[in-house]
């Protein structure tokens, strides 16, 4: 599998702001890539350097096989990019919409009909395709603007927020297009907030803030910040000696309280859950059940950018 | 069917701009009233102008005051002074269509981009900026400069059955139909720049048009002092504004070029 985008030291300062600080990125061909940080973490200006449209600071970047400042017309043809807005001519119809932008991409007139109309009908907007796009929903006007982003055919795909706004019926449409792109080798790049979303797509994770905190897979993220939890639901609640009795039993990487149980993340619930039992019954709590909990993605999300955060620095060892 | 994506060639692109930037104009009725009115109102005005001077004789106190304020126009029979003084003077006013229409086209040209976020997606593809600015600056140049031909044709043909002699050969001057000819096209293209510059760092197109509207008052100015017969506009003047024009435009556009880059649209135009 070879390489869509690499990236080495890629830095963008905006005067004393640092947004993008010296990231080394790799996307392989092919995979669903998620782009996951707060608000404010330099995930669009990420997007903007590496499709060409802002120059960045300092360090390199090679993608879809172009070198970064040295072929951008050739970078913004080989990608398609879904931005933060639709930012669609609304006096105008959704197929003139398409038409036009599909002769900014260089493709000739029949072949720019043949792909308005194949991402027109695979958009389910086929049937409006003569309406100004004004008195389009905000769902529609989302697909739309991922048809414009996708209808040259762009090697890599760069969606930002992607099902932000849309009704579960829409938002559904964009991820099993995201599907069908992986399933023609097509290489997407997805920075999204939905971390359910991520989870179910991506093949990778990158969490980001101004720089690449950690990348995994959605399960080896999981597995390693909290192994396999176990919740253990305590009469009538769990209290503090209970949580000190848990955090003492061998196996325990970590225990917490949370909406009237104790989560337990342990490298091997098997062999600890029975002594965790023993624990508590010997301290005198009243255990209600024990059942495994697998830690979801939001949970990983939040510890990292928290103990970035009060940090200062990526707490996870360097970015793989 | 292979799908390969590339730089559009230059006509191509420039045509798809014109017929969007034409089609989005079309829609907008604000702007077509905007865009037609004043050709309408001087072509309009100035027609009903020289004709109410050839039905209404001036009296002599009007002859006095027009000879002192206008010594160009001495010893010419008083009628034919009359209308050949009008017709000039409206001569003025279709100059000014090249100064107001096109800004108003080009203004919403940038500000409509800008409020409608479609500038981001447009600059992802792989057209140059240099060549999207000329685009845009010809959608809105061929427009305004084919409004004010077509008004100063039928002003023609108005003047030339309802005027004098005096009147005719004013408007049918070498150098007002060379002014008309080379200057309107020269006048457009510095107002769509203009217009371009003053959307890149205003959100409001009633302040753009305001600042934009700057522009008239050169053109007023060098006008009236030409049909009061204070500055005579000789061949040699005529040649030095068309030549001050041609760098004007070049400057302006360079201007508008530099503050049309990919980077300063996308980070510092809000």
């Amino acid at each position: 599998m070879g390489i869509a985008l690499r990236t080495e030291k890629l830095t963008k300062r905006f005067d004393r702001l640092v947004a993008v600080d010296g990231i080394d990125l790799e996307v392989r061909e092919g995979e669903v890539f998620g782009f996951l940080g707060p608000n404010g973490a330099g995930k669009t200006t990420t997007l903007r350097l590496v499709c060409a449209l802002i120059a960045p600071t300092s360090g390199t970047a090679e993608v879809a096989g172009y070198r970064l400042g040295v072929d951008d017309a050739k970078i913004r043809a080989a990608v398609g990019i879904l931005t933060e807005q639709p930012g669609l001519y609304e006096r105008q119809s959704a197929w003139e919409n398409l038409v036009f932008y599909a002769t900014l991409y260089g493709l000739p007139t029949a072949v720019a009909a043949k792909q308005a109309e194949r991402y027109l009908r695979l958009m389910g907007l086929w049937e409006r395709r003569q309406e100004p796009t004004a008195t389009f929903s905000r769902g529609m006007k989302q697909k739309m603007a991922i048809a414009r982003a996708a209808l040259h055919e762009p090697r890599i795909l760069f969606l930002d927020e992607p099902t932000t706004g849309l009704d579960p019926d829409a938002a559904k449409t964009v991820r099993d297009f995201i599907v069908a792109l992986r399933g023609e080798g097509r290489t997407v790049f997805l920075c999204t907030h939905n971390l359910d979303e991520a989870d179910r797509l991506c093949d990778r994770i990158a969490f980001f803030r101004h720089k690449v905190i950690r990348i995994d897979s959605p399960d080896e993220l999981r597995a390693e910040l909290y192994g396999r939890a176990t919740e253990i639901r305590l009469l009538p609640a769990p209290r503090p000696e209970d949580l000190a009795r848990v955090r003492a039993v061998a196996g325990v990487r970590e225990a917490r309280f949370e909406n009237g149980s104790i989560i337990v993340a342990s490298t091997d619930p098997l062999r600890t859950n029975p002594l965790l039992v023993r624990a508590l019954v010997e301290g005198g709590a009243e255990i209600a059940y024990v059942t495994e909990r697998r830690a979801r993605l939001e949970d990983v999300y939040l510890r990292i950018v928290e103990e970035v955060v009060e940090g200062g620095e990526a707490p996870l060892g360097p970015p793989r | 069917m292979s799908v390969v994506a590339r730089t559009p060639e230059r006509t191509t692109l420039v045509r798809a701009v014109c017929v969007r930037e034409w089609r989005e104009a079309i829609g907008n009725k604000l702007l077509v009233g905007m865009t037609l009115l004043p050709p309408v109102v001087i072509l309009g005005t100035g027609v009903l102008a020289v004709a109410a001077a050839a039905i209404n004789p001036p009296s002599e106190r009007d002859i006095q005051a027009l000879y002192s304020a206008a010594p160009a126009v001495r010893g010419l029979d008083p009628v034919d002074a009359v209308q050949g003084f009008i017709a000039t003077y409206f001569l003025i006013l279709f100059m000014l269509i090249p100064t107001v229409v096109p800004l108003t086209m080009a203004i919403y040209s940038v500000i409509g981009e800008k409020s409608m976020r479609t500038l981001e997606p447009l600059l992802a593809t792989p057209v140059g900026v240099g060549d999207l600015l000329f685009a845009k600056s010809l959608a809105s140049t061929v427009p305004s400069v084919i409004v004010t031909w077509t008004a100063y044709a039928f002003y023609l043909t108005s003047v030339v059955l309802l005027g004098s002699r005096a009147a005719v050969n004013a408007v049918t001057a070498p150098r007002w139909v060379l002014a008309i000819l080379v200057m309107v096209p020269l006048l457009t293209l510095l107002s769509v720049n203009l217009g371009i510059l003053i959307s890149t760092r205003v959100n409001d197109v009633r302040v753009a048009q305001q600042i934009g509207g700057l522009v008239v008052v050169p053109v007023v100015a060098i006008g009236i002092a030409q049909v009061t017969g204070r500055v005579v506009l000789d061949n040699g003047a005529f040649l030095q504004m068309t030549t001050v024009l041609i760098v004007l435009d070049l400057a302006v556009f360079w201007l508008a070029k530099i503050a049309f880059q990919r980077e300063n649209i996308l980070v510092r135009w809000r």
